[in-house]
């Protein structure tokens, strides 16, 4: 939102700080002001001048002009707008020689373009009854103050130049002068007939109506201040009912009354089928979820949005109505997101606008319509139709209350001083404040107490608040296992040597098909970016297998890891966000030594953990290197080298850990010393002879406490397994007997699971 | 006679002995001498022949041209091995410059330091760690947040929508009303984590991000133990003793008032520079005290309980902490990117 500093000035008669101050106060005190930027600085040296001699330049559709600058003699002009004539009284602007068709000409004649008044460029600006040397009339430097708009997303009446006058009156504690004239609204029957289907939707709607209107262009300093407050001016009209909202703010729409069949609007629902063709020239299907204005015969505008073509105003219109109504917030803005249409109307009234501000603003466009419009007649009393408006109930602000969120001190006078400052009303009682809320403030802002603490806060400044440390009961932090046990997770992995990444919880379709997730079984984005982040990955899998094809390019190996959220949708509630932990080893190998090195990586998180070799093979593991992952007996993971043709120029180990079956795991597991044996132990070996596809893991299952010490290859293409058995007891030596009994029981198990032996 | 010839073999014995030029050359004089059958030996079998008186001086005599032999001998051995004893060493010079082979150590993301950093300053005052879904309840995200279907405040966080009707979590927020709900009063509590917002990604904007959510609800909780929090907090984060800070006003639903906090710029002091665009201050949390409507929610009475809320950009600070200048490499998994931290 732009605010011209001049336009808050006239709002602001006593005030002396300039726009860069008065942008620093609304900063601190009221809204985010992002920038101060000067308008028009050149108009100080601008000034009024009199054509005095034209002579055309052969060949040129330019005339050479003798010109009287006043302040800066006479000067020869080049000028190529048609209507620059001998006697003609315009702008001059000095800003140094140039050659224009051959001619040196001394500075420019200008049109309103050049001097920031409108967007025309043909023809320059006329001037009557000034004198040459005169400063233009209307039209000195301005200043734009633009506040970020998010930052008055409560505040309705922010978003018009009274709005944020009377903060700047507050904030240096000088007056505001309302520029609305309640009194000039006409008395009497309307000739402009009214009337509202459901008072929800529509809480006001007034109108007032003109006759012998002559449109035309709006006097130049009202085009250079609604050009200064980024608006484009059009014609008198027009620029009436945006200065208007630029100002209360009120929107307000124009009819061409002879276009609006009995001078009859209605505020009603669109209808079934009804469409519209607006202003901007596009056609818009309508629906009874949308409110709109209509005449007896066909909708004349979308409410708070945008007016029809049908009833605009043209250049010919001599009889016109203003129109001003509240609309409810909640519809303008579902209408205004359902037809992809916002404009400066619809931003204001989703805001919740004042429904007083509709009679201040048509009263605003009368006086307006003196200035711009002179021969204009009122005719008719005004058409006002309104739910009868309910004042809120006065908050009670009880001072030590308001002092003791404040955190600081804070007397009656003071507080009571800056509500009043900003219009609210205030009854001071012994330790408390009855504060009554202005209309404008009334919609949607301010209703309990703690606004109240944000007004009083806001103006003795947050800056004269010491900073406190609370007195507060000393209670412990609740212990959050699962963030400490991936934190421990992490930090094992990194000591390790794997680096932590963090990938995107998109996939793609594509993606979750090529590693055949079905994609039935992921949650979708119904409004993603793009495609290719359009679906919620059920698996970390896909992204690190991305981060190892984008490392693989810059690095010969690398380990990495990601702790992130599995998500898996269930019907009827919030999916399932399973914490897993993906980690990958890349070489240029034959991919051993990864696998190897995963497998440490899990027994550093889980003691014991054992692998089974498994033969079901998702399309993207190496069929031959796949195992399942169990820690006391419950299945936690997964382990397996990438497909040969999922990775180009290298192997690719991964290790696929559910974080929250392992937190539990982990959890459930009780530490037990037992003794150390104070006896010397025993040990034999036994060598198992096993088919070459047999699992070692299986064969230590059946011995129970067995360590392996090697794996042979032996000549005929089988395996020899060796374990060492160790033995011992706690309070004696074993003897000889003993051990050769517990060798002979290891070995009859061994050879009842059909396991050779080697002697 | 004895004496003579004693003192006649220990010179031969010690010239001998220092002569020898291996320690092998040293073991055979050793047994020539000292030996079973060693001259020193013999000499002391003769002994058997001399007088009581005779035998009691020559002993004294042998004994110690025995000890002064042995000693003779231990010493130049002693000399050998330490000899020795370098040379090996000195063979098995290592070029300690070499870099060490095997994997190099692994790194922490740097959103994991920061976060982890100020886990550990919050919970030092007793503030809890909570964790949240990413996928989250509208109710959750907005509604309990004082964010009403319609409202414009909704517009200013681009929203991804789910098939199932829930949302991507537009900010770590709506752990504030699980926080409620599950921790005793009064509720101090963070809690980091990831977010979405569905914005085209280019240096400076990202659709996935980190934000760490603070909220403290007691019974006299001010703006003035909420400035306290917050200075503590980024004087920790950025190292200094103290860091100069501003609220002003700033609008956020679920908080009144609302605050934007304001960092001193860190790069100028104050004076203004590019990093702070002239302006002296750097935007760093959206903060307030916690609106009794969002209490309602989390099931506390706002007329006995109140408190503050903040929200820290943890990608926005890691990218300040670390001078980087494009957010998509926080995301990137690119190792040279994250093997710097």
């Amino acid at each position: 939102m732009k605010f011209s500093y001049r336009w808050l000035a006239e709002l602001v008669p006593a005030l002396t700080a300039d726009a860069i101050e008065v942008g620093r106060q609304i900063t601190m005190k009221t809204a985010e002001c992002e920038g101060v930027e000067t308008h028009a600085a050149h108009l100080d040296d601008c000034c009024v001048a009199r054509v005095l001699e034209v002579e055309p330049i052969p060949g040129s559709p330019n005339v050479k002009t003798l010109t009287d600058t006043g302040r800066y003699g006479v000067r020869t002009v080049v000028c190529g707008a048609p209507n620059c004539r001998p006697g003609l009284l315009t702008a001059y602007w000095p800003l140094g020689k140039k050659t224009i068709a051959g001619i040196e000409s001394d500075g420019m004649l200008c049109a309103g373009d050049e001097l920031g008044v409108n967007r025309h460029h043909d023809l320059i600006v006329e001037f009557e009854a000034v004198e040459p040397g005169q400063p233009l009339p209307g039209l000195v430097p301005d200043a734009v103050i633009e506040i970020d708009n998010k930052s008055l997303t409560h505040r309705p009446d922010l978003w018009g130049h009274v709005g944020m006058a009377r903060e700047v009156a507050a904030h240096f504690g000088i007056a505001l002068h309302y520029p609305a004239d309640l009194s000039v609204l006409p008395q009497g029957p309307p000739l402009v007939h009214v009337s509202i289907e459901n008072l929800d939707l529509c809480p006001r709607f007034s109108a007032v109506m003109f006759e012998n209107v002559k449109v035309g262009p709006s006097p130049l300093w009202l085009q250079y201040r609604l050009q200064a407050a980024g608006i484009n001016p059009i014609n008198n009209i027009v620029d009436i009912t945006t200065w208007v909202m630029a100002e209360l703010p009120q929107p307000l729409h124009a009819f061409d009354a002879d276009r609006v069949v009995g001078q009859r609007l209605i505020a009603r629902a669109a209808k079934d089928g009804e469409t519209m063709t607006a202003l901007n020239g596009e056609t818009y299907q309508l629906d009874p979820s949308m409110i709109v204005v209509a005449g007896t015969d066909q909708v004349l505008g979308i409410a708070g949005i945008m007016g029809g073509q049908a009833s605009m105003i043209h250049d010919g219109s001599t009889r016109i109505i203003f129109e001003a109504a509240n609309w409810h917030p909640a519809s303008v803005r579902r209408t205004s997101v359902k037809l992809k249409l916002r404009t400066d109307a619809s931003m204001r009234f989703e805001k919740a606008l004042d429904p007083e501000n509709t009679i201040r603003g048509l009263a605003r466009a009368i006086q307006l319509m003196r200035l711009c419009c002179p021969g204009a007649k009122l005719v008719g009393g005004l058409a006002d139709i309104y739910r009868p408006l309910i004042a809120p109930d006065p908050i009670d602000l009880p001072l030590d209350w308001l002092a003791a969120k404040l955190g600081t001190t804070i007397d009656a006078e003071t507080a009571a001083g800056i509500l009043l400052s900003l219009g609210f009303g205030v009854a001071v009682h012994p330790g408390r404040l009855v504060v009554t809320v202005p209309s404008w403030r009334a919609t949607k802002d301010v209703s309990v107490k703690e606004d109240l603490v944000e007004e009083v806060g806001r103006m003795i400044g947050y800056g004269s608040i010491a900073p406190q440390p609370p007195l507060m009961a000393v209670t412990p932090a609740q212990p959050n296992l699962l963030r400490k046990f991936q934190n421990s997770t992490r930090r094992t992995l990194v000591d390790l040597g794997f680096d932590e990444v963090h990938n995107y919880s998109f996939v793609s379709d594509a993606e979750a098909h090529r590693f055949g997730f079905p994609l039935e079984r992921h949650l979708r984005v119904r409004n993603p970016i793009s495609e290719d982040q359009a679906l919620l990955r059920v698996s970390l899998i896909p992204k690190l297998h991305l981060n190892i094809e984008e490392n693989r390019k810059h690095l010969e190996t690398f380990r990495l890891f990601e702790i992130g959220q599995e998500i898996h949708p269930r019907s009827g509630e919030l999916p399932d966000e399973i914490p897993h932990l993906a980690a990958a080893v890349f070489a240029r190998d034959d991919g051993a030594a990864g696998l190897a090195e995963l497998k440490r990586a899990a027994s550093a998180l889980m003691p014991g953990v054992e692998f089974q070799q498994a033969s079901d093979p998702r399309v993207f593991e190496h069929p031959a290197r796949i195992a399942n992952v169990s820690w006391q007996d419950r299945r936690i993971g997964r382990l397996f080298e990438f497909h040969p043709s999922f990775v180009e120029q290298g192997r690719a180990a991964a290790l696929d850990i559910d974080l929250r079956l392992l937190q539990e795991t982990a959890a459930a597991v009780e530490k037990r010393y037992s003794p150390v044996g104070r006896f010397p132990s025993s040990s034999f070996d036994l060598a198992v002879v096993v088919p070459p596809r047999t699992s070692a893991g299986d064969v230590a299952r059946e011995l129970p406490g067995a360590e392996f010490r090697e794996d042979f290859h032996l000549p005929d293409g089988r395996r020899s397994l060796l374990f060492r058995v160790t033995l011992s007891a706690p309070s004696r030596t074993l003897t000889g007997d003993e051990i050769a009994n517990a060798r002979k029981a290891a070995i009859d198990r061994l050879r009842s699971k059909g396991y050779d032996l080697r002697d | 006679m004895l004496d003579d010839q004693l003192s006649q073999l220990k010179s031969l014995a010690r010239s001998r002995i220092e002569a020898a030029e291996s320690p092998e050359a040293l073991e055979a004089v050793r047994i020539d001498v000292l030996g079973r059958k060693g001259s020193l030996t013999q000499i002391s079998k003769d002994m058997g022949k001399l007088s009581p008186e005779e035998r009691a001086s020559t002993g004294k005599l042998l004994n110690g041209a025995k000890q002064e032999l042995e000693g003779a001998f231990e010493t130049k051995k002693a000399r050998f091995e330490a000899g020795a004893l370098s040379l090996k060493l000195d063979s098995e010079w290592i070029d300690l410059t070499l870099p060490a082979p095997g994997t190099r150590p692994g790194s922490l993301h740097p959103l994991t330091q920061i976060q982890h950093e100020i886990e550990d300053v919050f919970n030092s005052m007793g503030f809890s760690i909570l964790g949240g879904p990413e996928v989250e309840s509208e109710y959750n995200n907005f509604d309990a947040l004082n964010i009403p279907p319609d409202h414009p405040a909704r517009d200013m966080q681009d929203t991804f929508w789910l098939e199932d009707g829930h949302l991507l979590r537009t900010h770590t927020s709506p752990v504030q009303i699980r926080g409620m709900k599950a921790l005793p009063l009064p509720v101090r509590m963070i809690a980091p984590g990831r977010v979405f917002r569905n914005e085209e990604v280019d240096a400076s904007h990202e659709h996935t991000f980190y934000q760490l959510e603070g909220m403290m609800i007691d019974r006299n909780v001010s703006i003035a133990n909420l400035t306290y929090f917050m200075k503590t907090l980024l004087a920790r984060i950025f190292r200094r003793d103290d860091v100069t800070v501003r609220l002003r006003p700033g609008y956020f639903p679920f908080v009144e008032p609302g605050f934007e906090l304001d960092i001193q710029c860190m790069v100028c002091g104050g004076p203004g520079c590019a990093v702070c665009k002239q302006s002296g201050w750097v935007e760093l949390l959206p903060c307030g005290l916690v609106h009794p409507n969002v209490l309602r929610c989390g099931g506390i009475n706002p007329e006995e309980w109140g408190g503050f809320a903040f929200g820290l950009g943890l990608t926005r600070l890691v990218m300040m902490r670390y001078a980087i200048d494009d957010i998509r490499w926080i995301n990137s998994g690119d190792l040279r990117f994250l093997r710097q931290f």
